[in-house]
């Protein structure tokens, strides 16, 4: 949380001659940062960020605790004054009390209140009307402004109701019920939920949203003449979900969700009951009303010298240690080796393990003053990640050859779904999306690559290659977690041919073993049925190569007829031939001769026959084809001999006749 | 002597007229026999040299031979050039290939990468959709913590979310080695409800964690060191201020000094618009929290450890002074042709 308090307000807790600017820049080392300092008038405003579980420092006498122990530690002097925990607040006994409450369990930690009379409402005077503006809030009258300034002071909110308008003095404090409403001190109108702590006036009326805003009902107004005054800490659940589910983020509310001291309470009502009496003549009219079910037990806990030097990893003289503790309220005593440190009640949620008060000497003492130490801490061997060395050399192939990669977001939403032909029941939906836009995981890369075309469709020049290599997540059943899988996909306006060369050479770099395109039984819902193939590798099936549907292309709006493949490269990865094969060549030369087959067979399969004819058919080469009449460049050769043309021939003349039908 | 002299004269009389007569390859070819052959003439006048002859005679058949070599290769490169006499201009422009490119991210991910490698750190991959033990609770955050409803979370389950953070990697390395030493770098994308300049709804996230005997907090001021200098250049200074996250005591806010104004807030006697008073926020780090360390199955009284989890878009923009998050992941060709 942020908080805003003036220099001035701080120096009433803090005696140093440091300067605005020093004093801000060596807190911000080594406690709160202070985002800001702005000079306004002769005072400075600072914008602090309070770290969240550090809701001590959240006042001007929080941040003076924290400079003094720090200045120190810089060599400047530095004092701690007008600490609250040193005061002994006496309260006035034998008192009627003209309120009665009745508190339901577990809704505070501490309840304090007490009652003024012969209120006098004006303007507060001039010093506390400045210091309000100038941490953005506004003077609204002596009495309101007191407990503000408290706030600020002290980081405790404090509450008041003009008595006379609180129906009975028989007051319940207790949970909402759902649907209950009130108008709080902002004019608004709330429905509350149920479970928000509020304070009921005995006739059916709230009077206070506890911890997040006073009901307007019993507002102090300039005709108040007796008070209620109230010091509570609540639960600081209950707060944080008010304060939350009724979007009211007020000061209070942030303070009390952080769990305040309730130490703090019987201090803090004493400086108020001051207050009161100074800027509006105020008396009390009551005893102190102090309920406090349960008075929390000490706790300490046990600092070794030497694991604290080995932890921070310098060593660090134990008057230094044992100083800085002291000067941030620890109690401590010395233990041979060890010191045994009395937790402050400001502390007592954020000081719980050895190793926070280690923070406390360390960051004290400067972090800026440790050593950069590289460790020497060293692997036995590691596999090899194949998958993640894979994706890059992928990347880099294709961005080589002319491949732009483009980084999609896994959360795709509906409309694309549905524009895709894709079932989103198949898909993992976000139960609390940001927007429609961003709703399901996707299962596929493709559809985000078309919207990707089509974006740049009429940008673009001549032919446009994008590919993303990212997770898919599928879906599974029976088990937690779907399953993340890394996915290569392409889009490319090239021709198929060409495409499917690029591919090849592709999968030919990362030596993937044996794969073959063969005609689609198993291709995603977008791909044309009678355009595409399935890829396998070793009998496995890595991925889906082809045209996709006219349809899908028209929904989401692209000219052109582009190809698409999608690649599973977890699967791929495990099929790349990691074994060095380096084979001699042969010394006698190659005899090329071209030869044309008149065929009805699938390209493919004819090739693959050819290859696998004869074994002295080195390789084959596919050059065209007219209708059925396919042309192929053979390439025949012997590791051991020179072929002779009549041999070549009369092999032609049987693959002729073997392959024509 | 005299008669050696005139007998080069001779042969050099009788070569230019034979050259201006040859023009087709294997013509020259026939030349470069007659005179430069082993029994060519050249060759046959160094022999016919008595022993004790003038050194200038043997210089003078050199030169000769010299001569005759020059004017044989050029007219065979004439001969056998293709464009003959055509202009030949050079300064025709060159065929494009395509030009692919490699996104930012990558190249990002790739350099964060070989720079803790190069510390021997191992890089894993953790799921990017993960359960709620690995993600909160075995983190220390417990069901009703605070940290749990700031609304940043994707749900897809009661019990699964969309990872916020990559810190679910802590706890899934410490199970999968089951010992320290710890040194590894998760890199992956991570999830948070939140879209604007500087957020968008995915984004990734590189977390480092290194845990083994008397692990210290100078540790990890030496990691950051490192990368810092190594990424962002040699003269950037880091800072630690305090910070709380539950998984990590002590935790840390890591500062490195601003690129713009070089760490002095000042840009032109003005205060710098990229950072706060010459620092810019890297991200969180910390001493991994011993209850952490025991939900990971590991003993917090023998080992201790660090952990940090940065931005790759945050270092990214840092570094490159991207002014818009959303550009990263423009798809716009004509952008991305810059990577």
């Amino acid at each position: 949380m942020n908080i805003i308090i003036t220099d001035s307000s701080l120096r009433k807790f803090l005696e140093t001659p440091a300067k605005a600017e020093t004093l801000s820049q060596n807190l911000s080392l080594c406690g709160p940062t202070f985002d800001q300092v702005t000079k306004i008038g002769d005072d400075f405003v600072y914008h602090i960020e309070v770290i969240t579980n550090r809701v001590d420092t959240a006042s001007a006498q929080g941040v003076a605790r924290e400079a003094a122990a720090i200045l120190t530690q810089f060599g400047i002097p530095a004092k701690l004054i007008n600490d609250p925990y040193q005061d002994k607040p006496h309260f006035k006994e034998g008192l009627s009390k003209p309120f009665h409450f009745n508190i339901e369990k577990d809704l505070v930690v501490r309840f304090t209140a007490i009652t003024l009379e012969n209120i006098l409402v004006k303007p507060s005077p001039k010093e506390t009307q400045s210091l309000l503006e100038n941490c953005g809030q506004r003077s609204l009258n002596n009495c309101i402004d007191i407990t503000n300034e408290l706030t600020l002071l002290y980081g405790m909110p404090s509450h008041i109701f003009d008595l006379d308008k609180l129906a009975a003095q028989n007051l319940h404090l207790r949970e909402s019920h759902p649907g209950e409403e009130i108008t709080t001190l902002d004019g608004q109108k709330n429905k509350l939920k149920g479970g928000d702590i509020v304070i009921e006036d005995g006739s059916g009326r709230l009077v206070d949203l506890c911890g997040v805003m006073g009901g307007s009902v019993a507002e102090v107004d300039n005709h108040t003449k007796n008070i209620l005054l109230i010091v509570p800490v609540y639960d600081a659940k209950r707060i944080r979900k008010t304060s939350l589910s009724l979007q009211k983020r007020t000061l209070a509310a942030q303070l009390y969700e952080k769990q305040p001291d309730p130490e703090l309470c019987l201090p803090v009502i004493s400086k108020a009951l001051q207050l009161f009496k100074d800027r509006a003549g105020a008396e009390v009219s009551s005893s102190l009303y102090d309920y406090y079910p349960l008075i929390r037990p000490s706790k300490t806990i046990t600092l070794d010298f030497n694991w604290l030097n080995s932890f921070v990893g310098i060593e660090i003289k134990r008057e230094t240690v044992i100083s800085i503790l002291a000067s941030l309220g620890f109690l401590v005593t010395l233990e041979d080796d060890r010191l045994v440190c009395s937790v402050p009640s400001w502390r007592y949620h954020d000081i719980n393990i050895k190793e926070d008060l280690a923070e406390e000497v360390a960051r004290i003492y400067g972090y800026f003053r440790l050593p950069s130490v590289l460790p020497c801490v060293n692997l036995p061997s590691e596999p090899k990640y194949l998958l993640l060395d894979t994706e890059l050399k992928i990347k880099k192939y294709l961005s080589n050859i002319g491949f732009h990669e483009i980084c999609n977001s896994s959360l795709v939403s509906l409309e694309l779904i549905t524009k895709t032909g894709q079932n989103s029941n198949d898909l993992l939906k976000l139960q609390n999306p940001l927007s429609s836009e961003f709703e399901y995981l996707r299962t596929s890369l493709l559809p985000s690559i078309l919207e990707n075309h089509k974006h740049n469709q009429g940008q673009i020049g001549g032919i446009l290659e994008t590919y993303e290599v990212a997770n898919c997540y599928r879906k599974t059943i029976g088990k937690e977690l779907p399953l993340e899988v890394s996915t290569l996909a392409i889009i490319s306006s090239d021709d198929y041919r060409n495409v499917k060369g690029k591919i090849e050479a592709l999968l030919d770099y990362l030596k993937v073993k044996k794969y073959i395109f063969k005609p689609s039984q198993l291709s995603p819902s977008f791909y044309q049925k009678t355009a595409s193939t399935d890829i396998f590798s070793d009998n496995l099936l890595v991925g889906h190569f082809g045209l996709l549907k006219p349809t899908v292309l028209r929904s989401v709006g692209l000219s052109s007829n582009p190809v698409a493949i999608e690649i599973n490269l977890e699967i791929l990865s495990s099929k790349i031939n990691n074994e060095v094969d380096i084979q001699p060549i042969s010394n006698y030369p190659y005899m090329l001769e071209d030869i044309t087959l008149t065929s009805d067979k699938h390209l493919g399969g004819l090739i693959e026959g050819l290859k696998n004819f004869d074994p002295l058919i080195q390789d084959v080469l596919y050059l065209e084809s007219y209708r059925n009449k396919h042309t192929f460049k053979i390439f025949f050769g012997s590791p051991d001999r020179n072929l002779d043309q009549k041999e070549v021939n009369s092999l032609k003349d049987i693959i002729q006749k073997h392959f024509t039908n | 002597m005299g008669t050696k002299f005139n007998e080069i004269v001779e042969i050099t009389k009788e070569f230019t007229k034979d050259l201006k007569a040859a023009s087709l390859s294997h013509e020259i070819d026939s030349l470069n026999l007659k005179y430069l052959g082993r029994q060519g003439k050249v060759n046959s006048l160094f022999k016919s040299l008595p022993i004790k002859s003038d050194p200038k005679i043997g210089q003078q058949i050199n030169h000769l031979k010299k001569f005759i070599q020059t004017k044989l290769s050029d007219k065979l490169e004439a001969a056998l050039s293709v464009a003959g006499h055509q202009v030949f201009d050079v300064t025709v422009p060159g065929i494009p290939i395509a030009k692919g490119s490699l996104h930012p991210l990558t190249q990002a991910i790739e350099e964060i990468e070989s720079i803790f490698k190069g510390l021997g750190f191992v890089r894993r991959r953790y799921p990017e959709v993960e359960t709620d033990w690995y993600y909160a609770e075995g983190l220390n955050i417990p069901k009703d913590h605070p940290a749990r409803d700031d609304q940043e979370t994707f749900y897809v389950g009661e019990n699964v979310v969309l990872t916020a953070h990559t810190s679910n990697g802590q706890l899934r390395e410490m199970e999968y080695k089951k010992n320290p030493p710890i040194k590894m770098i998760n890199i992956g994308k991570t999830y948070r409800r939140q879209l604007d300049a500087s957020h968008t709804p995915m984004f990734h996230q590189f977390e480092g964690l290194v845990i083994d005997k008397n692990i210290n907090i100078t540790h990890l001021l030496g990691v950051t060191d490192y990368f810092v200098k190594q990424y962002f250049g040699p003269d950037r200074r880091t800072r630690l201020r305090p910070h709380h996250f539950q998984f990590t005591e002590p935790s840390f806010e890591i500062d490195i000094t601003c690129g713009l104004c070089q760490g002095t807030g000042l840009t032109d006697k003005t205060p710098c618009k990229v950072c706060k008073s010459g620092w810019l926020e890297l991200g969180g780090a910390g001493m991994v929290h011993p209850l952490v360390l025991r939900n990971g199955g590991l003993n917090p009284d023998t080992c201790s450890g660090f952990a940090f989890g940065w931005g790759v878009e945050r270092v990214l923009m840092m570094k490159s002074g991207l002014p818009d998050l959303r550009l990263i992941f423009s798809d716009d060709i004509r952008f991305l042709n810059q990577f």
